[in-house]
């Protein structure tokens, strides 16, 4: 199994930084922290998926005079496009709701926000 | 040479994952974050796709962390 | 206890995922299942069916049109969320806090005044090219929305809400989703479906032609989404 992993690199990769970012939404206690693990989670899977459409040697998908096959998989590429955009204003979503905590309680720790009520 | 150019760049992207997680300090770790969203764009850009590194660059590095620290400027900057 | 809690948990994630990307088709080969089937068309055809010669622009305003229209509203609809979060007027004040107000060094205001004008044209050379090169709608987009970002730190607000005039704003913050309206409606009008693009041959510099204009009305969307984005978030004190 480690040798298949190993021979996957960006696939096990991937995987591991997810756990990262998991581990961070879990266990730390600063909304902003959450969020950042949150966003570590979003490319660990970007990552992953981007992964799936590399081919061995392939260049970018764009057609001109001077290139040439293979080309990488462009519909992952174009998946992953729409992707970050939508994670972007996820992110910006949550951070003013973050804000908006801050304003309405003075504190973004969950525990002290779960004492508050 | 280009595997060895691979794990240093995977190595460094857990390294600065690790360190997002690890930093009390809030605005350092959006720095930090905008470092990891830097190498994962050379990864991406190493791969063959450019159209999806650009994006992360502008996107990932830019103007995530510049809302990031704008939120962090707004409320409190060291995690307790 | 937590910790304990916490180790399990991610040790129970860990032990699938890890032996599933261990059972998957090794990483980069040419005759992967992702490879072979509808992207294979894309890859030989696209440049002659949708119009542009970077394919990754074709599969996200032509052959998945759908999907980008999705998500150009999900901005939209993410930029209306947030303001209605942050400009509601709160209830009580937990604790006030002085205005941190630091002076922009004169280098600094020099030199981002200076390289605005280039900024905002590498912005527009990556919209515009976006069908040919690398970049497009939304990466140019975001460029003039850090333009917006920087010019906003360097000159103050008022100043910089100038660069987005109040009558137009809502239309410039509308301006993805009502882009796709348009070039949807007019492929009713000449192919018969939303979003439909003529397949004919000589018909080859109108589909490259709504590309270009879907990429400007994303770029400038985009863009003034994102600067809308900061100075929301940003005078929220």
């Amino acid at each position: 199994m480690i040798e298949a992993l190993w021979n996957n690199l960006d696939y096990a990769a991937s995987v591991v930084l997810f756990l990262i970012g998991l581990y961070a939404v879990i266990a730390k206690n600063n909304l902003v922290k959450k969020f950042m693990g949150l966003n570590i989670m979003e490319t660990a899977v970007f990552a992953f998926i981007v992964a799936l459409g590399v081919v061995e040697g392939g260049d970018a998908p764009i057609h001109g005079p001077d290139a040439h096959p293979p080309f990488t998989n462009p519909l992952p590429q174009a998946l992953i496009l729409t992707g970050i955009v939508v994670a972007v204003s996820t992110t910006a979503l949550a951070l003013s709701l973050i804000i908006r905590i801050h304003r309405q309680c003075g504190t973004i720790e969950a525990d002290e926000l779960r004492e508050m009520e | 040479m280009s595997q060895l150019f691979d794990i240093t760049l995977i190595a460094l992207l857990i390294a600065c994952a690790v360190a997002v997680i690890r930093t009390k300090d809030l605005l350092a770790a959006a720095i930090i974050f905008s470092a990891y969203s830097l190498v994962m764009c050379l990864i991406w850009q190493h791969r063959g796709a450019p159209d999806v590194a650009m994006t992360e660059a502008a996107v990932g590095a830019g103007v995530t962390t510049v809302l990031f620290i704008v939120t962090i400027a707004r409320t409190v900057r060291r995690e307790r | 206890m937590k910790r304990a809690l916490v180790a399990a948990l991610l040790i129970v994630a860990a032990i699938p995922l890890l032996s599933i990307v261990a059972e998957l088709p090794p990483h980069a080969a040419p005759d992967s299942p992702a490879y072979t089937h509808v992207s294979a068309h894309y890859l030989e055809h696209g440049a002659e069916e949708a119009g542009a010669e970077n394919i990754v622009t074709d599969v996200i305003l032509n052959y998945r049109g759908f999907d980008t229209n999705g998500e150009v509203t999900v901005i939209f609809t993410a930029l209306a969320a947030v303001l209605a979060i942050l400009l509601l007027p709160s209830e009580e004040r937990v604790e006030e806090r002085p205005a941190p107000a630091m002076p922009v060094s004169m280098v600094v205001r020099f030199v981002v005044r200076l390289l605005a004008p280039f900024i905002a044209l590498f912005a527009v050379y990556v919209i515009m090219n976006g069908h040919v090169t690398p970049g497009g709608g939304f990466q140019g987009g975001t460029i003039l929305g850090a333009l917006v970002i920087a010019l906003t730190i360097v000159l103050g607000e008022d100043e910089a809400h100038r660069l987005l005039p109040r009558p137009a704003r809502p239309w410039l913050q509308a301006a993805a989703p009502l882009t796709f309206v348009v070039i949807g409606i007019a492929g009713i009008a000449v192919v018969g479906s939303y979003l439909g693009f003529p397949a004919e041959e000589p018909w080859q510099w109108v589909r490259t032609a709504w590309l270009v204009i879907l990429e400007i009305g994303i770029g400038v969307g985009g863009g003034a989404i994102i600067g809308t984005l900061f100075w929301t978030m940003e005078a929220e004190r």
